[in-house]
């Protein structure tokens, strides 16, 4: 019993976990002739 | 420029610093945004581009020609431009490890004066690695 609470304790926690999501994050230009 | 640059997709936000010629560009979370395509519109817009810095995270993989590409989305991968921290990054590839690298896409080639279209291959010159996971 205490087995399968722990299972599912673990499983739910991983939920929440923030995972590292593949995307550009950030992007960064040097520009030439702007006004 | 501002302006134009944020009606691209996937642009959340757009700051330009006029005194050292910035411009900083949020992607949205929606993962839509495309680096060549900010490139092309910046030129559009009348404005020339010196260089352009990105940071991505995504999965190391080969492309069909042999090169090491970082694949962000399943539609959008940037090859990585052969350089020592590449190479340091090879035994990452088709290994389920995410990384984050800060890599520059594009740099003005030196000599021209006049605004040069934007180059039809763009690769990612992998300049620090910031995440390893």
């Amino acid at each position: 019993m205490n087995r399968k609470r722990l299972v599912l304790l673990l499983f739910t926690g991983s939920l929440f976990v923030p995972r590292l999501q593949a995307q550009v994050k950030h992007i960064e230009m040097r520009v030439e002739g702007m006004t | 420029m501002k302006q134009h640059l944020q009606r691209q997709s996937g642009v959340a936000n757009v700051d330009v610093s006029l005194i050292d010629g910035k411009v900083e560009v949020t992607p949205k979370e929606d993962g839509k945004i495309d680096p060549p395509q900010l490139l092309k519109a910046t030129y559009d817009s009348g404005v020339s581009v010196a260089e352009l810095d990105m940071t991505a995270t995504g999965k190391l993989v080969k492309d069909s020609s042999g090169n090491l590409v970082l694949q962000v989305s399943p539609n959008q991968s940037f090859v990585l431009a052969p350089n020592e921290l590449s190479k340091g990054l090879e035994p990452l590839m088709d290994s389920p490890s995410v990384i984050t690298v800060r890599g520059q896409l594009y740099k003005k080639p030196p000599g021209k004066q006049k605004k040069t279209d934007v180059p039809a291959t763009l690769k990612l010159l992998v300049l620090e690695v910031e995440k390893k996971e």
